[in-house]
């Protein structure tokens, strides 16, 4: 058991000393969004994510609002022509002439 | 920072060789410190908003030791929900995704809009606000790392 723990330690110590370090990984993950990185970089960042679910979360958190940010026009407009049902605005109307009358 | 002058003294005080007056030794020292000053100030004001995450979240890295710059674990990012594609059917979501992207300073919100919201290719962008790819990608990545710190604490951190 001790022996695998200690494989396992000099595993990832050996990945870390081949990868770039976290801060350099996010700025990568950014980078690649805009143009691919060499195969060099990318096999680097695949053995990065082996040994690092923090960096795989960021890359895929990175890419997924890549994906999402095109709809956001349509999606901030479909919200904003979204209006009240009628029954809604109907007790908006009694609840103002109410309260005229008072 | 004349306090800082004579805090500095102060430390520095056995390396006063006493080849000068000491009055001249500290004016030395404060007019070091205003240079400092004002080259930090620039440094920092000629990129972006002093508020923005100038810093590119460097307090969520370890800052020294054999694992620097690395995440520091509790501080990493969390594992959003098991659907995130879920959130992008809701009003709140895209709501959020906006005021966060609201939040950054003009110049990077732009860039950002240009980028990811309409698709603009990075040299076009880099062509029409005239600024160099690596300005550009500085940028964008910053952009990316703000929205994604801001909608993990707005949004993705408070979905059970």
């Amino acid at each position: 058991m001790k022996l695998l723990e200690a494989l396992k330690m000099r595993w990832i110590v050996w990945a870390w000393d081949h990868t770039p370090n976290c801060a350099e990984m996010s700025r990568l993950a950014s980078l690649s969004l805009d143009r691919p990185p060499s195969l060099k970089v990318r096999l680097k960042m695949r053995l990065h994510y082996l040994i690092c679910v923090w960096c795989e979360r960021y890359q895929k958190h990175l890419t997924f609002l890549h994906r999402a940010a095109p709809q956001l026009a349509d999606k901030l407009e479909t919200a904003s022509q979204r209006t009240l049902s009628v029954e809604a605005k109907q007790r908006m109307v009694q609840k103002l002439q109410v309260a005229h009358h008072r | 920072m004349v306090q800082e002058t004579f805090l500095a003294a102060l430390k520095g005080g056995q390396s006063f060789a006493g080849r000068s007056a000491e009055k001249s030794w500290l004016v030395g020292i404060l007019k070091n410190k205003i240079c400092d000053h004002f080259r930090k100030a620039s440094r920092e004001t000629s990129f972006t908003d002093m508020e923005f995450y100038c810093d590119e979240e460097s307090d969520r890295f370890i800052p020294d030791g054999p694992f620097q710059g690395g995440w520091i674990h509790e501080l990493g990012p969390l594992e959003w929900s098991s659907d995130p594609g879920a959130s992008l059917d809701s009003h709140a979501f895209w709501k959020t995704f906006h005021d966060c992207s609201n939040k950054m300073p003009k110049n990077i919100a732009t860039v950002f809009t240009m980028r990811e919201v309409d698709g603009v290719e990075s040299k076009e962008i880099c062509k029409l606000l005239n600024i160099s790819e690596n300005n550009l990608w500085v940028m964008l990545h910053r952009a990316r790392m703000a929205l994604r710190r801001c909608l993990e604490t707005n949004w993705f951190g408070k979905q059970t």
